[in-house]
């Protein structure tokens, strides 16, 4: 360096320079060891890695079997749809392909990005569903513009579609996308966010019979996403179909019943447990929202006040009211508190453990047998019969004849209703059982809450004189995972027994009783009639009033009906319930006997 | 005009070996992005003549009265940095872009050499064996006040790459143990201070991110899994012009840019990766070797500050896409697309060849 005595002396702070020169170079040299392990020493490591990256693997989405009723009509079929994705990764800028998609699709940019955040987990080259159920046209759109929207990716997807719309829609159920807590809960492991599972009802029992394998395709793509070659492909698994045990016309004759009051309608093959016809109404119709994105429809249902989408038939719980009068008259006859020949007096009205109690025919019965009991729904002969045999064995029976328990119907979320004993009472309430509550229970009345289906079951019972069977919508012929529903197993009471209580509800229907308005001629239906008062949930309670305001009028009781026919060999059970429908042998009888007709016509 | 003097004393070799590493960069950019649209090496050509010719009018302008005039060049540009944040459009995230009609820049880069001239002024002027506390703090707030502008855009990045610049000029200023010791627990101070109260989670993540690549493949270790895949894939000779699988296979994000270093080294692979860096030690070495050529002090510091600066952002970049430094994007000079970056480093290496062609003093 020629530093002449002109220049200043700079020694020391080219030394230093020195040093930090060296200093990089040693960085260097440690950068270039790195890339030789990297390169060299791990290469194969790294290549294999590559050959796996180098395909892109595609999603085939699989389709849902189908659900048909038992002569085959399909209820829930798959239809073709288009949705478009995002492929983050392919835009150039992110905001504006934002703003450009959002102007393309007519999708708010707001909402847009919401939709894109809720699947922000997803590694970018991830597409994720921005708009499904694309028209015609949209797609057309898309489709020419594609050079232009490279980050969009277009994709046909089966899509369920209920072509009767809201028909059999409780037992059907619906689908939606997979929430992120059911892919923490684990129970849906080989399922991923933006999946669509079964979320009520068939569509959920039978959920992994239904869903098909997604097949998988590992293509060669191109720096926009075009398939250059396929590497792999393996087809997607169709979901297998299922037959249940559902029939159209009986289906859809409930449902019209039905329209424009709040009940449930159950037919079901005594013999067998397999249901015919499960109506709750009022109802949805399930093709509004399989939608990734929640539509309002569905808000609106789940905030309805009417409670759509609750499944009256198994999930709705209900005082049996005089329905439950069979319970103590076949519980008294086994035991032999009673027999054919003994009689109580109705004066229309009793006083027991010191209080007051009234039939529902204010000058009374007169003499009644227990046929004459059941045959005129007499509150008194119940009254009588169920305080000689105490709560205990009113409730043993109650549990025998499948009270208190889920039916076991192949439906999510079955309630299991309410019988109530003693015990029950001090373990809840912390009270003493009082003795006039065993008066109410007798009839049907007091805590005891039955749901539909198990008011159809009980009935099915006495139908086979004890033969217990479970009530189910998978037609056993269709023989998935060898599901086995009969149960051989019997009640513990005589079957002559049975005939006796028999010879009661046919007279109900056949004889001038309670339930006469669902007589079908030459059909020998036997039935029994329920009316029961309302003093049960908050919930309720709230209805009621609001139903109050609106008609004048006050029905406070629900209406029910739940009978079998032919007496002999019976064939078909059905269970009527309406709410606030008034007397059983006024509203749910009449609907009863269209239904009977119906299947009479169809299987006689 | 320019002496003829002048002219004999540019350092030629500078400027070709500057040149070469500008096209190489274009022959990359060309493979890794030749099929997307927007024709970045088109681009970038464009930005290599027009940074060209800004060296070159950089260097009719003596150095001496660009430091002269260093203090107002530093606010005019830092002005600019403020504006931005009212007035900028946000692109990527960021409002870090100046918009022309054809063509755009992030004045974050440029401002680079604004602080290399002001602190190559402040610092010259001492004389001592070793930095005085003031002038550290007044170092310190040069740089901090476009940092902190340049932070808020938000380009954090960018905001890193200027201390650097200062540490050089405090290295040059002579660093004692005390002072060494002052500066490594401040750094401790401001990132623990940072992790819990400036970064962003995703940031967060890009820091965990290097610790163990593999825990989240998909996720925020995606890149640098990416980008060793790709570099690894390569092994010894790579495999070949415009045939990475990785690069060409989008896998590889920001493959033009940042990440250009792994598309050479998954084409070209060890062979490559080696011819590269010995590409750009050369001009490194150049860059170094020139600091003894400087008529007085500034020069001195203007060379040294340029070469680290670019040798800062060499190493950080080539530390990042293989997992040895988070995600800090931060380009590799003269390769990486984009035309602040190139503008930077060209009016940075003019500087040098400022001082350099002026090293005699005139008598």
């Amino acid at each position: 360096m020629k530093n002449s005595k002109i220049y200043e002396d700079f020694v020391l702070v080219l030394k230093r320079s020195k040093k930090i020169f060296i200093l990089i170079h040693v960085l260097i040299i440690f950068l270039l060891l790195n890339f030789w392990k990297i390169q060299v020493l791990d290469h194969k490591k790294y290549w294999e890695q590559s050959e796996a990256n180098r395909m892109r693997e595609i999603v085939l989405p699989s389709q849902r079997g189908l659900i048909k009723d038992r002569w085959e009509t399909i209820l829930a079929d798959n239809k073709a749809s288009f949705k478009v994705s995002i492929i983050r990764e392919d835009c150039e800028d992110y905001d504006k392909s934002c703003r450009k998609i959002s102007r393309l699709l007519k999708i708010e940019e707001g909402v847009l990005k919401e939709r894109i955040r809720k699947y922000e987990s997803f590694p970018i080259f991830k597409p994720i569903v921005v708009k499904e159920n694309l028209s015609f046209e949209e797609v057309a759109v898309i489709e020419a513009r594609k050079l232009e929207f490279p980050e969009l990716f277009l994709q046909a997807e089966p899509k369920r579609f209920y072509p009767f719309g809201s028909l059999a829609a409780h037992a059907l159920g619906y689908i939606q996308e997979l929430s992120e807590e059911e892919i923490k809960n684990g129970l849906y492991q080989q399922r991923r966010l933006g999946d669509l599972i079964g979320k009520t009802g068939v569509e959920k029992v039978y959920e992994a019979t239904l869903v098909g394998t997604d097949g998988r395709a590992l293509e060669i793509v191109d720096s926009v996403g075009r398939t250059k070659g396929e590497m792999a492909k393996r087809d997607p698994q169709k979901g297998q179909n299922l037959i249940l045990t559902l029939d159209y016309a009986l289906q859809e004759k409930a449902e019209e019943l039905l329209e424009g009051r709040e009940g449930a309608v159950v037919m079901m093959d005594p013999q067998t447990g397999e249901i015919l016809a499960l109506a709750s109404y009022p109802t949805f119709d399930p093709n509004k929202f399989i939608d990734r994105f929640t539509p309002d429809e569905w808000l609106d249902l789940v905030s309805s006040l009417e409670f759509p989408l609750e499944n009256r038939a198994i999930r709705g719980q209900y005082a049996p009211g005089s329905v439950f009068k069979l319970v103590v008259d076949l519980g008294a006859l086994e035991l032999g508190i009673v027999d054919e020949e003994t009689t109580f007096t109705c004066k229309g009205e009793v006083e027991i453990y010191n209080e007051p109690f009234v039939c529902w025919v204010e000058k009374g019965h007169g003499e009644m047998s227990l046929i004459q009991g059941i045959r005129n729904s007499c509150n008194i002969y119940h009254y009588q019969v169920g305080k000689k045999m105490g709560i205990e064995e009113i409730s043993r029976y109650a549990k025998m004849l499948r009270f208190g328990a889920r039916t076991g119907i192949d439906l999510p979320g079955e309630k299991i209703g309410l019988v109530p004993d003693p015990q029950w009472k001090w373990e809840v309430r912390n009270e003493r059982w009082q003795p006039g509550e065993t008066i109410s229970v007798s009839i049907g009345q007091g805590p005891l809450l039955v749901t539909p289906i198990q008011v159809a079951l009980y009935t099915s019972i006495i139908a086979n004189r004890g033969r217990k069977v479970t009530p189910h919508l998978l037609n056993s012929q269709s023989q998935i995972g060898n599901k086995i529903f009969a149960e051989s197993n019997t009640v513990e009471i005589e079957p002559s027994t049975f005939e006796t209580v028999i010879q009661g509800m046919w007279e109900v229907v056949n004889n001038g009783g309670t339930g006469w308005a669902a007589n079908v001629k030459g059909f020998d239906i036997c039935g029994k009639t329920g009316s029961t008062q309302l003093i049960s949930t908050e919930k309720d309670e709230e209805k009621k009033e609001e139903k109050e305001e609106e008609e004048e009028e006050e029905i406070k009781t629900h209406s029910w009906f739940t009978g079998f026919a032919p007496r002999d060999n019976p064939k078909i059970v059905v269970t009527v319930l309406v709410e606030y429908g008034g007397m059983g042998g006024a509203t749910a009888a009449p609907l009863s006997k269209q239904l009977f007709n119906l299947y009479r016509r169809k299987y006689d | 005009m320019i002496d003829r003097n002048l002219l004999r004393n540019t350092d030629w070799i500078l400027i070709a070996v500057l040149l070469l590493n500008s096209i190489l960069g274009v022959a990359f950019i060309y493979s890794s992005s030749h099929y997307l649209p927007g024709s970045y090496y088109v681009k970038q050509i464009f930005w290599i003549i027009l940074s060209s010719i800004a060296l070159f009018l950089f260097l009719s302008v003596d150095y001496g009265i660009l430091v002269t005039y260093s203090f107002y060049l530093y606010i005019v540009f830092t002005g600019i940095l403020g504006g931005l944040l009212f007035f900028g459009t946000r692109v990527a995230g960021a409002k870090s872009w100046v918009r022309f009609p054809f063509f755009s820049f992030q004045p974050s880069e440029v401002i680079k050499i604004m602080i290399i001239l002001l602190l190559a002024h402040v610092f010259a002027k001492f004389r001592r064996d070793y930095v005085s506390v003031g002038k550290g703090f007044l170092g310190v707030t040069i740089i901090s006040v476009p940092a902190f502008l340049v932070a808020l855009q938000p380009d954090l990045g960018t905001a890193f790459s200027y201390i650097p610049i200062l540490f050089a000029a405090l290295v040059l200023a002579g660093l004692n143990r005390k002072a060494i010791v002052g500066i490594l627990i401040f750094g401790l101070i401001l990132g623990i201070f940072g992790w819990n109260f400036a970064l962003k989670d995703y940031q967060k993540k890009r820091l965990t991110a290097l610790i163990s690549p593999g825990q989240d493949p998909l996720g925020s270790g995606y890149h640098i899994l990416q980008s060793k895949i790709a570099i690894g894939s390569g092994g010894f000779l790579g495999k070949g012009f415009r045939k990475g699988t990785q690069s060409q296979l989008r896998f590889l994000p920001a493959r033009h840019t940042d990440f250009i270093f792994s598309v050479i080294g998954e084409e070209f692979g060890f062979v490559g990766v080696v011819l590269i860096i010995l590409s750009c030690s050369i001009l490194l070495w150049r860059l170094f070797q020139s600091i003894g050529h400087s008529r007085d002090r500034e020069g001195i510091y203007i060379i040294f500050m340029v070469a680290i600066m670019i040798s800062f952002q060499f190493l950080i970049n080539l530390m990042m896409i293989i997992g040895l430094f988070p995600i800090a994007g931060i380009p590799l000079p003269l390769y990486s697309y984009g035309g602040s970056s190139l503008l930077t480093t060209y009016l940075g290496i003019s500087l040098v060849l400022n001082v350099k062609m002026r090293r005699f003093v005139n008598i």
